[in-house]
């Protein structure tokens, strides 16, 4: 496998818009999981990684909405920044993966989710504070909110995204980003 | 885990689910505006009015309409009191410490609940009455326009079908995994919080290489198939706008634009 198709692509992006559906629902049956590890993250970031950044970006928006539409979580008020933030990182992450070569593709793709991750919780910040949230959204709260809170979602998202990648090309499931001569 | 899915679609005969859902989809856009619209008692009055009369018309019970109303209760009840206890400081009804209960905040509340209560509940009716394909069908011819900016509608609204028909699937699987790696001894119910994030991962990566295995062999099969790209993809017959649809839309339309005068 060397490519992938755009069919094979928009196929996974789907399955990523399912998972950020499914995967909270499993993790909210397990207490405070939902809030603290924000699994809906996964998915989005997965889907930039390894279908692109058109891709991702549609995961990120769409993810969410359905979710939401279909659980009632995340509820309406956090809806539009969850959405900026998710969109954002799907886009991110598949345009640095377009990007960044390393010639290892972990390191690709953690550098990759480090920038995406960055910059999505910085639009995510900045939406908040001009848009939905306009003069009560503090750079404190941001820090609070988007850094400190979730420490634990950061880590787990830095192991399990990588680990998730890995898996995926071991299992033929994705491409080898650096095929062995 | 599938109970917990809300605004499912409900097989019912009714006017509702018989209508066209591209019809159904810019009559629910018009009637979100009547919704948000609504500041005075008759405004809400209409409003009110309107949605009881679609209730109705749908023939869903109570509880289908309300599913997801109940799990916000919570949620409803911190935004009224958010809105009720901090909204003004002037024209204290009561005061204690930081907590300053006015009119005018008392009446904040009740307007976001209430805007709240109704989208909800008019989203329900329209997730309840539409199948997900008939959705995402009436979304692609909808957002056809969108094409003038090179913005591949048919891909989308492929991508939100597969994704609308994943979903029971993928939510099966989670729960057989889960179920699986408890008997295997994973500890979900630790209140360590590492423990805890570790037993995730043997919960989402076979998730996931389901999912993606999914994915691989529905793409084969299309492609197996002949299938070339949304975009070339033609449809069995053109059905056109019925005249009942087009009265829903012209009453729908009537509405929404007596609301803006109230």
């Amino acid at each position: 496998m060397t490519k992938m198709s755009i069919l094979k692509r928009a196929l996974i992006c789907a399955v990523c818009i399912a998972l950020c559906v499914v995967l909270p629902m499993a993790f909210h049956s397990i207490p405070d999981a939902g809030s603290i590890l924000s699994p809906m993250h996964i998915p989005a970031l997965l889907c930039g990684l390894v279908c692109g950044p058109w891709f991702g970006l549609l995961c990120g928006l769409a993810g969410p909405l359905l979710s939401s539409q279909l659980t009632g979580m995340p509820m309406m008020a956090y809806l539009p920044p969850m959405m900026v933030e998710l969109a954002v990182y799907g886009l991110v992450a598949g345009l640095m993966m377009q990007f960044v070569r390393t010639k290892k593709s972990l390191a690709d793709v953690v550098i990759s989710m480090i920038v995406a991750m960055l910059v999505g919780r910085i639009v995510a910040g900045a939406a908040k504070a001009l848009i939905f949230a306009a003069g009560e959204f503090t750079m404190a709260m941001w820090i609070s909110s988007y850094f400190v809170a979730m420490i634990p979602g950061i880590i787990m998202h830095l192991v399990a995204v990588p680990a998730l990648y890995y898996a995926l090309e071991k299992a033929h499931l994705i491409p080898r980003r650096y095929p062995k001569a | 885990m599938n109970r917990s899915m809300t605004g499912q679609y409900v097989q019912k005969d009714s006017v509702l689910h018989k209508m066209d859902a591209r019809a159904k989809l810019l009559c629910f856009i018009l009637l979100l505006v009547v919704m948000l619209k609504a500041k005075t008692v008759f405004s809400y009055g209409l409003a009110a009015v309107t949605l009881v009369a679609v209730c109705a018309l749908s023939k869903l019970s109570f509880s289908a309409l309300t599913s997801t109303l109940s799990r916000m209760t919570t949620f409803l009840i911190v935004i009224f009191l958010m809105n009720a206890l901090f909204f003004s400081t002037q024209e204290a009804i009561w005061k204690w410490g930081i907590f300053t209960l006015s009119r005018e905040g008392i009446v904040q509340g009740l307007h976001v609940v209430a805007h709240v209560v109704l989208v909800l509940v008019l989203s329900n009716l329209l997730t309840c009455t539409t199948t997900p394909i008939e959705l995402t069908t009436a979304l692609e011819v909808l957002l056809k326009p969108l094409k003038v900016f090179r913005i591949p509608v048919e891909m989308i609204a492929l991508v939100l079908s597969v994704a609308l028909s994943f979903i029971p699937t993928l939510l099966q699987e989670a729960d057989t995994i889960r179920k699986a790696q408890i008997a295997r001894g994973a500890r979900f119910e630790s209140r360590n919080l590492i423990e805890k994030a570790r037993s995730f991962l043997p919960l989402i990566l076979p998730i996931f290489l389901c999912a993606f295995r999914r994915a691989d062999e529905l793409s084969l099969a299309m492609e197996a198939r002949g299938y070339r790209g949304a975009a070339k993809r033609t449809k069995k017959a053109k059905i056109p706008l019925k005249k009942s649809d087009l009265l829903a839309l012209g009453i729908c339309s009537c509405i929404c634009a007596v609301q803006f005068f109230l």
